[in-house]
């Protein structure tokens, strides 16, 4: 560009001497155009001049704002870098064991329950193999004080059942899925718990420690089955009262719940049905009970638990009689391999033939071989079990009677698996007016999950 | 027949309104006598005897409540979320007071498995 210039402006000078002596008017009009047109070209060129610099200058500056922020991502990706490895050293270290923050964890769900497999041999009858029970429980806790609970028993038979009169004929199968329970636990105070809904009842202990892997023995108790009610439709209050500072502990409950009923609408002593009345309720009052229990620990594994307690109501339709139940239950540890337990129940009601009493009681003892520090494989997995127990009086349909009687003698044994897979065995010796009642072989496997 | 039990009932509800007036006093805040007990735990040392004398730790009281209804259940067994839940429903079903529960539910976070 100054190259032009230059050349334009020594053109400029060097012509004039030559112009004045042999260059025409037009020539030097056409030159002065000429000389003109390459000025505004120069003029033209120097804007463009200008403008290139400016361009240049502004691209001069961001590449030195580029410059600085490519240092910056720089020391960002190099920071990320240190924090990602000070992450995984710290992850590679174990944690400090806290409990988790429980503002974090305010509601939660959990399958827990049980599963039992039986063999079964009565004295002269097949030997058979029984699903015999899976019980799951869902519980779902939300916040610090409320819990629902929901126990099922599942189980299976054969609809072909030559033990009924007349036998059941039939191919295949029956599942039956039963709720046990299913109650809403609303926890008041430290020291009172509002239930509500299907709930087992606090009529001795039994019931509500009866689990498959909680029982000791494949079966439960004779009065518990035959007696009393297992779970009842309404509400309760209960909870524990601590006395002392040495875990000895007040107990109690109050509930009201439908209550027994009648099978046919009537009082007939025949008639009554222990677990049927889960709404609408058949007669007009709800029955009330409850249960007050002391527990006194004397040291870790000594303990005794002394309850009584006892559940009223009508159990016709028409309201005219009256069922009451009243059991005392008692549980004792000697240390962790002895423990003695059991319960009297006495029941009794009126009805269109008369009053009806009966009673029974269980009493269970076991004995882990641990306690006797010796060294032979597996038995320090394993507990003997003894187990009396009776029912007395009641009405037999059959001939009228009052006069049902049976008492059985069982002994067994516990292979703990682990502290929740039980390999249990008893056998059962008794002594019955009703032929139904035979000696028998339980064998079952039972897992607590 | 309908008398007896009708007395029977009734005084179920004596019992039941007694036990209402004893539970609903101590409501309010931490267990009534919580502070004593504490001041008397971090003076006087824990008895050499296992004998329960002192105030009780929660992992005493695991070992004289967890096994006394079904075989001991470890704390690693469960987490500690699970441990919560687990242990309300202990709480509710033994009938065991809220500030034990307590106790016991730390001894069983703590040595919880995750
Ligand atoms: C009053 C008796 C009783 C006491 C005391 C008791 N439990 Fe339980 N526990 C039960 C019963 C009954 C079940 C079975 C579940 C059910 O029926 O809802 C159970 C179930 C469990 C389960 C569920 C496992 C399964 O396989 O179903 C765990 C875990 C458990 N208990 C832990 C504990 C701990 C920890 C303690 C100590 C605070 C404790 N229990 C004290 C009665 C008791």
């Amino acid at each position: 560009m100054t190259g032009l210039l230059t050349a334009g402006s020594a053109l400029w000078m060097a012509t004039p001497a030559r112009v004045q002596a042999e260059v025409s008017d037009a020539d030097f009009k056409a030159l002065q155009e000429t000389v003109a047109k390459l000025a505004d070209e120069v003029q033209s060129l120097r804007q463009t001049n200008q403008v290139v610099q400016q361009i240049h200058e502004q691209d001069q500056v961001q590449l030195q704002q580029l410059q600085q922020k490519l240092a910056e991502t720089q020391q960002t990706a190099n920071d990320a870098q240190q924090k990602a490895v000070a992450v995984a050293t710290a992850q590679t270290q174990p944690l400090p064991r806290v409990p988790l923050d429980e503002a974090t964890v305010n509601h939660n769900f959990m399958m827990l329950g049980d599963a039992e497999m039986q063999f079964v041999k009565p004295n002269q009858g097949n030997g058979s193999f029984y699903m015999a029970d899976f019980a799951p429980i869902f519980l779902y806790r939300g916040g610090d004080n409320i819990l629902f609970e929901a126990g099922f028993d599942t189980t299976l038979s054969n609809n072909n059942n030559p033990n009924t009169n007349p036998p059941n004929q039939g191919a295949g199968y029956t599942t039956t899925f039963n709720l046990s329970f299913a109650q809403l636990d609303y926890v008041m105070t430290d020291y009172m718990t509002f239930c509500a809904g299907y709930m087992l009842l606090p009529l001795g202990t039994y019931t509500e420690r009866g689990a498959g892997w909680l029982n000791k023995l494949p079966d439960n108790p004779l009065p518990v089955d035959e007696l009393i009610p297992g779970a009842g439709a309404g509400v309760q209050l209960r909870g524990g009262v601590p006395l002392g500072e040495t875990g000895k502990i007040f107990n109690y409950s109050v509930y009201g719940v439908n209550g027994v009923s009648s099978s046919d609408t009537t009082g007939n002593a025949g008639s009554l049905d222990l677990n049927g009345n889960v709404g609408p309720n058949l007669h007009q009052d709800p029955a009330g009970g409850g249960r007050l229990g002391i527990f006194m620990p004397y040291k870790p594994h000594y303990d005794l638990e002394l309850g009584i307690s006892g559940m009223s109501g009508q159990w016709d339709n028409a309201g005219n009689h009256i069922w009451t139940a009243g059991v005392f239950d008692a549980a004792l540890h000697l240390g962790s391999s002895i423990e003695a337990k059991g319960e009297y129940i006495h029941t009794q009601f009126g009805s269109d033939q008369g009053n009806v009493a009966q009673d029974g009681w269980w009493t269970q003892v076991g004995y882990k071989l641990a306690g006797l520090n010796l060294e032979f494989p597996g038995i320090n997995n394993l507990e003997l079990i003894g187990r009396f127990d009776s029912v007395h009086g009641g009405y037999n349909q059959t001939d009228n009677l009052y006069n049902y009687s049976t008492r059985r003698y069982t002994v067994g044994y516990v292979y703990y698996i682990t502290s929740a897979f039980l390999f249990e065995g008893d056998y059962e010796f008794l002594h019955s007016n009703d032929p139904s009642q035979v000696n028998q072989l339980i064998l079952q496997l039972s897992y607590g999950f | 027949m309908n008398k007896p039990p009708l007395l029977f009932r009734s005084s179920l509800l004596v019992a039941g309104v007694c036990l209402l007036r004893i539970a609903f006093p101590c409501t309010a805040g931490a267990a009534p006598g919580d502070t004593n007990a504490a001041v008397i735990s971090a003076t006087a040392p824990a008895p050499a005897s296992p004998v329960l004398e002192h105030k009780l730790s929660g992992a005493e009281l695991y070992s004289i409540h967890c096994n006394r209804c079904h075989p001991e259940r470890y704390p690693t067994e469960r987490t500690a979320a699970q441990w919560k839940t687990i242990m309300l429903h202990m709480q509710v079903r033994a009938g065991i007071p809220g500030e034990q529960s307590r106790r016991i539910l730390k001894y069983l976070q703590e040595n919880s498995g995750r």
